[in-house]
């Protein structure tokens, strides 16, 4: 197995970075899949984290300049790491003016990806520094639990109001319940509530668009044709879930979507321009 | 003594209190001639600071008159967690303190620091103080082989690379490369945590003195707080240092003020990296090990060997330190008349240290202050601690060990 990469634009780094950040706001573990086009950011739905899953792909020539790899084998041809994402975004944030920033596969103490930089300085030399972030490979036999997940069989799909206020309504809702109910119909329309024995607040987004998916989104057919739009499907969630993914967000995404699947699972999607991230999230009764 | 500061010069007080905090639970105010000191130093005694600050920092500085103060010297130790909060808030301090006075006399037992601010207010807080005698640390640098003076941002900008909450690092120095490492000392953990390794070229330096290539381990915690008032002030840090296991002295200096940090370093020399140390492994941070220390003011542990050194090399660096004539100090140490021994004070800590020899920081070597000498020059009459008596002093050092040593 062998991988080698290099980012040598500042821009590119600077976003790498950011989106690993954002990553690292969204859970402290979880495995990176390197394919030959794209690296993937996957935590599988395990109910040690609340049975919250994410998808984040990146495609890997929007961000590295060099980008060699060899997977396990040449029908495999894919590396899967277990890595902690907040080492890799502090040992990325420290390198944020260097010329040329290298990760590689390596071994050193234990598997590692080695984070390698040349820094400017006054003097013709350069400063190097080296991140040594140690991994866990990942065997075949338990790569099928990191597969691309489905698009759920949604009921009702949205696009989000801006995450930051959401973000504030959904911090203030905290103080009053662990649990907030997200519902949304196809009229564009909105709605975060609490309840709890002493009080209820609701907080309403109008006009705020539906993706036109088509027909091929929905696996049944007819039933989004028929669906009323004005009928709200909800889904409960824990707070925190939602907050720790608000939090977390850095960059304005193009695009911001929550699909709803009546009481079963809210399916939040950003897209920048080369990142996309899914992160479901599973109704609670 | 009584002393005004100003503006800018409270938010630069307050920075030092800032980084002193980093280091120690108690804070020692001693003032001088030559200036108001601040020391404090680390319930392991692997760490010292002190900054002095020069009559010239001031608006005014005076200590008592002599019929005052007498022979006594003022010594007062403050509780490190009643003087930071006066200091915390540097950025409210710039805004709103327009003058700062600091009051301290031998007859009362409060330090008055008073804040004069914006639109008439005046705040006054009344800290009570210990008396007790402040410790130096003993750091002979111009014994040290190597010595680097980096400018003001250049080690800020190497110790960022590495997280906040690092405790420890190793800085190796070749005549063509300096580096600087994180180092961890084994464990559960071993396996899991991320390595980080800076390294540099010589020409980054402003000086660059190697006279022995050494990799030595320090905490890079109680140093953060220095380097960072360095950096806020633009001043050159120098470093001095020799072997693993000898102390590591950082110190910086500009007209009106002189700071220092010394650090006791890791003994084990043979660690690189992240090898597994030989020695038991500890759970608890290994700088705040509390190896045996050779505090010279400990009359009582007098059954020690010859190990302290001569007076003479003390602070040569000369942080605004008192330099003690000899007689009078070699009286009152363990170790009577050697006056050319040119006891280095690594080697003597490493005979000293009773714990595992590969796991124990070289300590550092202390000694208490002592008064100002008299004009005679006679044999100077080292001050007892005021519990044990008012006004005379003992002679031939019958030297009380200060309670909290």
């Amino acid at each position: 197995m062998k991988f080698r990469g290099k980012i040598i634009d500042v821009a590119c780094l600077n976003h790498f970075t950011r989106v690993i950040t954002t990553i690292s706001k969204l859970t402290k573990m979880c495995v990176l899949r390197l394919t030959p086009d794209n690296l993937f950011f996957v935590l599988s739905g395990k109910v040690a984290n609340g049975g919250v899953s994410m998808w984040c792909e990146l495609s890997q020539a929007n961000f590295f300049d060099e980008y060699q790899m060899e997977g396990v084998s040449s029908e495999d041809n894919e590396i899967c790491l277990e890595v902690t994402p907040e080492n890799l975004s502090r040992a990325l944030k420290t390198v944020q003016n260097a010329k040329a920033v290298k990760v590689k596969l390596t071994k050193k103490h234990c598997p590692c990806l080695t984070i390698a930089a040349e820094l400017p300085t006054l003097s013709s030399a350069s400063r190097v520094v080296t991140h040594d972030v140690p991994v866990d490979v990942i065997p075949r036999r338990l790569w099928h639990e990191f597969k691309e997940p489905n698009m759920p069989d949604f009921d009702v799909s949205i696009y989000l109001p801006p995450l930051k206020t959401m973000k504030n309504i959904v911090d203030r809702m905290k103080n009053l319940s662990n649990f907030l109910v997200i519902e949304a119909n196809l009229n564009g329309e909105m709605n975060l509530k609490i309840e709890t024995d002493l009080v209820s607040v609701t907080t309403h987004f109008k006009d705020l668009g539906n993706p036109p998916w088509g027909d091929d989104a929905s696996q049944d057919g007819g039933a989004s044709q028929s669906r009323d739009p004005e009928a709200m499907v909800e889904a409960r969630v824990d707070i925190r879930r939602l907050q720790q993914f608000l939090m977390g967000q850095q960059v304005n995404p193009s695009k911001a979507m929550c699909n709803i699947v009546h009481q079963r699972v809210v399916h939040l999607i950003l897209l920048h321009e080369d990142v996309s991230l899914q992160y479901f999230i599973p109704a609670v009764a | 003594m009584k002393c005004v500061l100003e503006g800018n010069g409270v938010k630069a007080f307050g920075k030092a209190i800032h980084a002193l905090s980093r280091i120690g639970e108690d804070l020692w105010l001693d003032p001088m001639v030559k200036g108001l000191a601040l020391r404090s130093v680390n319930v392991a005694h692997s760490a010292y600071s002190c900054f002095l600050f020069s009559p010239l920092f001031f608006q005014h500085y005076s200590l008592g008159s002599a019929s005052e103060q007498g022979n006594e010297t003022i010594k007062c130790k403050l509780v490190m967690k009643s003087v930071l909060p006066l200091f915390r808030c540097l950025t409210s301090i710039e805004r709103s303190v327009e003058r700062c006075q600091i009051s301290l006399s031998a007859s009362s037992d409060q330090v008055i620091i008073q804040f004069f601010c914006r639109h008439g207010i005046t705040k006054t807080h009344n800290l009570r103080f210990q008396e007790s005698e402040a410790l130096q640390a003993v750091f002979a640098s111009h014994l040290c082989p190597n010595v680097v003076k980096a400018p003001a941002r250049l080690l800020g900008d190497m110790v960022m690379h590495f997280p906040a909450s690092q405790e420890e690092i190793t800085l190796s120095m070749t005549p063509l490369r300096v580096s600087l490492r994180n180092y961890y000392e084994g464990g559960n953990d071993h396996m899991r945590t991320m390595y980080t390794e800076m390294s540099l070229h010589p020409d980054e330096f402003d000086y660059f003195q190697v006279g022995m290539e050494s990799d030595i381990t320090f905490c890079l915690k109680e140093l953060r707080g220095f380097l960072s008032f360095a950096e806020s002030h633009c001043l050159p840090v120098s470093v001095h240092f020799g072997a693993a296991g000898k102390p590591v002295c950082f110190s910086m200096e500009d007209m009106v003020l002189e700071a220092t940090v010394v650090l006791a370093t890791l003994i084990d020399s043979e660690n690189s990296g992240p090898s597994q140390p030989t020695g038991t492994p500890v759970s608890s941070p290994r700088c705040a090990d509390a190896a045996a220390l050779t505090v010279v003011s400990h009359g009582a542990d007098s059954t020690k060997p010859q190990d302290t050194p001569a007076v003479t090399e003390l602070i040569a660096s000369s942080q605004g330190s008192p330099i003690i004539k000899p007689p009078a100090l070699i009286q009152l140490l363990p170790q009577t008349d050697n006056p050319d021994g040119l006891g280095v004070p690594g080697e003597a800590c490493a005979g000293a240290t009773t714990t595992p020899a590969s796991t124990t920081i070289c300590s550092l070597l202390f000694r208490a202050l002592s008064s100002e000498q008299d004009d005679d020059g006679c044999a100077a009459r080292l001050p007892v601690l005021a519990c044990y008596s008012d006004t005379e002093e003992d002679m031939e050092g019958d030297y009380t060990r200060s309670p909290s040593l």
